[in-house]
């Protein structure tokens, strides 16, 4: 047996899969009206092409895309379009969105189904990925054709499929890969094949045994990986997996590795092998804030509400409402919200599960410099921030960040470093944008 | 039609760890209590006395300050003014009048901590500077209160001469200036010194007979009985420094709490060490390690004021040279300076550096490389 891989900081945060990990996949069909964000991607939002009134068809493009990194937005039901405006979202108060009144929930090919998708060219497979709306499942909602068409010269080498599920309470990425390993491999092995990579490979957290074994036995090659978080994070398991360092301030590519999450491989399996565009998703609906927590499968636009009544609906206890999972998702304030292509979880926090908001001055006691997976201090940023120091923000990296919470999350006084690092982030980007810089 | 639900909204993570800045200082004197015992077992019941002044003297003295800037006076639950008046106690001799520690912890938490902004913002450990502010003010008071362990312990015996060494009726009567084992080896460099004057002034019988009187009390200081004393606590000290033993058990404590990162403690008590073997003897490479580290506040210091979270670097690296540099100007002013002990002067001194130290020993980011030049 090889030694299990890992990467280097981190730190362990209760798992609490064990609430949803057991619980099958089970599919809720649309509600009445859908409302379909126009901005599930990483990018440009799309751009409408639908009015009041309208009517639509199962996968008919409702948004187009809107410059290169940027994506189509397809409808995910037949039926008649609402209202085409701002609606509450996840990611923030509100957002473009179309509203559909449902008609008909039937799913058909809207492309043409290529199972011999071997004997198509890579150019037209990225072509379709891209077409059908595919982006990063696992929550950045990157367009994935954009990770495949690397820049002339640029050999890619590695594919690692992201199997980690780092965030706690978050069971979509597992339940998927117990429960339909062979899309997840059938879209490893396009994604292969376009990049011409021969040998890829799935990381998977050794806390998830049942489904390294059953991608082995489906034909995988799996990494297995020691459970650290925030190691699904893409540089820190490029790191784990193959000990390779991207560049700060790098991409994968520029070290010859894509990396792609599980669901985007379902995903790109169902756009190129059955035609079908990316307009549902899997996701975790769990917390000791709802009844039954468990994991469902729905068309994006279904609203958050729709997916609480089916994990059995809040307790008494419930606090707070989370797109994503604890540590870096986002809290909303209204489950008005509907699923996006990027909603990996529901997270509805009991309030002996959230944190206490009670902040207490830095004790320099250095846990934060201890666990940070990208070698920074955050206490020392934090408090450059808080003075509003940006340059000195700067000088101590704060633009390495990527807001993984780690540093938060073992901070013993409490403290909001990652609210006090984005908004240097956001300084030091405003500044820079400006020219001269403040 | 029933109002839509709403939800707080916080910054993420929406969860932590179960550590709290009360849960550490907590675990801290926990860690200092074995320490205690054996103060009491060997100085008497006057120690708790003190002690207990002293911890009450601090936190009467944060609740006033908090009073008086208008902060929320709840602050004074974390624990940290506790640790404070702790230390200050530790770093007192057990016959000090009472009145010395509640002055010393007191002006710990005004001066030294409360001042420059509470908790997180004091640049020097405040219960060293408590410390300093006693040795300028009360320097008789504070090397004159020895007391020989167990001559006044709750056994009532008497058996150990002042300085706690067996064998220290070796020496003469004058030569008892001090009563600690690291003012005994201040004295050997003194008549190492005048050995070597004498020579030079022609008196060849002086300075042997000086150099004979240094090397017997090295040789005791180095016996397996001191260093048994040393570990146990059976020596003049202050009242929280004698017993390397219980300290190491805090210690080992606090690193099963995960509460001590090892970088601070162990490059600290490491060049001490090292420093020692080097230079804390008669001649180069001819010091005594052990009797280096076991002597003196080096392993109160070691383990719960060089660890001081507040005053110290941040940094992996600046962790590191802050110990190698706090160990180098402890054995400094253990052998040139005009203290027998350096450890708290030391510390305070890269107190000082650690916002320096920090600045320069920033991490490269993952992926960053060096820039060169």
């Amino acid at each position: 047996m090889s030694r299990v891989r890992s990467f280097s900081g981190g730190t362990h945060p209760p798992g609490n899969k064990e609430l949803s990990r057991s619980r099958e996949i089970v599919r809720i069909p649309s509600p009445d009206t859908v409302t379909v964000s126009l901005c599930q991607h990483l990018g440009a939002p799309s751009t409408p092409v639908v009015k009041p009134g309208d009517t639509v068809t199962f996968g008919q493009v409702i948004g187009e895309r809107n410059g290169f990194i940027s994506l189509p937005t397809h409808s995910p039901v037949s039926g008649k379009v609402l209202s085409v405006g701002e609606a509450p979202m996840p990611h923030r108060r509100t957002g473009p969105a179309v509203v559909i009144a449902v008609t008909d929930r039937e799913e058909s090919p809207v492309f043409e189904p290529w199972p011999d998708w071997r004997n198509r060219q890579a150019s037209l497979i990225i072509d379709r990925i891209r077409d059908a709306g595919v982006c990063g499942m696992g929550g950045a909602c990157f367009p994935t054709f954009v990770k495949l068409s690397p820049p002339q010269g640029r050999k890619i080498d590695m594919l690692i499929i992201n199997g980690v599920e780092c965030e706690p309470y978050l069971t979509a990425d597992h339940r998927l890969m117990l429960e339909n390993p062979s899309d997840v491999i059938e879209g490893m092995n396009i994604l292969a094949m376009v990049l011409g990579v021969v040998d890829p490979c799935i990381g998977i957290e050794v806390n998830k045994p049942d489904a390294i074994t059953i991608l082995r036995n489906a034909g995988a090659r799996v990494v297995p990986l020691a459970v650290s978080y925030p190691q699904g994070a893409e540089k820190q398991l490029i790191d784990a997996v193959c000990g390779r360092r991207v560049p700060a301030g790098g991409l994968p590519l520029d070290i010859g590795v894509v990396v792609q999450n599980v669901g985007t491989c379902a995903a790109v399996a169902h756009a190129v092998r059955d035609g079908i565009p990316s307009v549902s998703r899997i996701t975790t609906v769990t917390g000791r804030g709802v009844a039954v927590p468990g994991n469902f499968h729905c068309v994006v636009g279904t609203p958050v509400s729709v997916l609480v009544e089916a994990a059995g609906g809040y307790t008494p206890e419930a606090e707070r409402l989370v797109s994503g999972g604890p540590m870096m998702g986002m809290a909303m304030y209204t489950d008005e919200a509907p699923v996006t292509k990027g909603t990996s979880g529901i997270l509805v926090l009991s309030g002996a599960e959230v944190r206490d908001s009670a902040e207490g001055p830095c004790i320099r006691c250095g846990k934060c410099v201890d666990v940070c997976p990208i070698n920074l201090c955050p206490s020392l940023i934090a408090k450059a921030s808080e003075y509003g120091n940006w340059a000195m923000a700067n000088d101590f990296g704060a633009l390495n960040c990527m807001a993984c919470g780690t540093c938060s999350f073992v901070c013993p006084a409490g403290r909001y470093l990652v609210h006090y690092i984005k908004r240097a982030q956001n300084e030091i980007r405003a500044a820079a944008r400006s020219g001269k810089g403040a | 039609m029933p109002e839509a639900r709403r939800f707080e909204l916080a910054m993420s993570p929406h969860v932590s760890a179960t550590a709290t800045t009360r849960r550490v200082m907590t675990d801290v004197c926990i860690a200092l209590l074995p320490a205690l015992a054996a103060a009491v077992f060997f100085f008497g019941f006057r120690v708790l006395l003190l002690t207990g002044l002293s911890v009450m003297a601090a936190v009467a003295a944060e609740f006033l300050c908090l009073r008086f800037m208008k902060k929320p006076v709840n602050v004074v639950l974390d624990g940290s003014a506790v640790v404070t008046g702790i230390l200050l106690a530790y770093n007192v001799p057990p016959g000090v009048p009472w009145w010395l520690p509640v002055l010393g912890s007191s002006f710990a938490i005004v001066v030294a901590k409360q001042a420059f902004g509470g908790l997180g913002n004091n640049i020097v450990n405040p219960a060293l500077l408590g410390r300093a502010f006693l040795m300028a003010s009360f320097p008789v008071l504070m090397t004159a209160g020895w007391w020989a362990p167990l001559a006044k312990g709750p056994s009532g015996n008497d058996s150990w001469d002042q300085s706690g060494m067996p064998s220290a009726d070796l020496m003469e009567a004058d030569v008892m200036t001090g009563a600690t084992p690291l003012n005994l080896l201040k004295q050997t460099y003194t008549w190492d010194a005048g050995a070597a004057e004498a020579l030079e002034g022609g008196d060849g019988d002086g300075a042997a007979a000086l150099r004979e009187k240094a090397s017997e009390v090295r040789a005791m200081l180095s016996s397996g009985q001191t260093r048994l004393s040393l570990l146990l606590g059976r020596v003049g000290g202050c009242i929280g420094e004698t017993s390397a033993l219980m300290l190491i058990l805090g210690a080992l404590y606090l690193f099963a709490r995960k509460v001590l990162e090892p970088r601070l403690p162990l490059s600290y008590l490491g060049a001490v060490a090292l420093f020692g073997w080097l230079f804390g003897g008669p001649g180069f490479f001819r010091g005594d390690p052990l009797f280096h580290l076991l002597s003196g506040g080096v392993i109160l210091g070691g383990f719960f004021m060089v660890t001081d979270m507040v005053t110290t670097p941040v940094t992996k690296k600046g962790r590191i040279i802050f110990g190698v540099g706090a160990g180098i100007l402890t054995m400094v002013i253990r052998r040139w300076g005009g203290y027998p002990e350096g450890c708290s002067y030391s510390i305070l001194l890269m107190n000082l550096a650690t916002p320096l130290i920090d600045r320069y020993t920033k991490p490269l980011a993952f992926g960053e490389v060096r820039k060169n030049g």
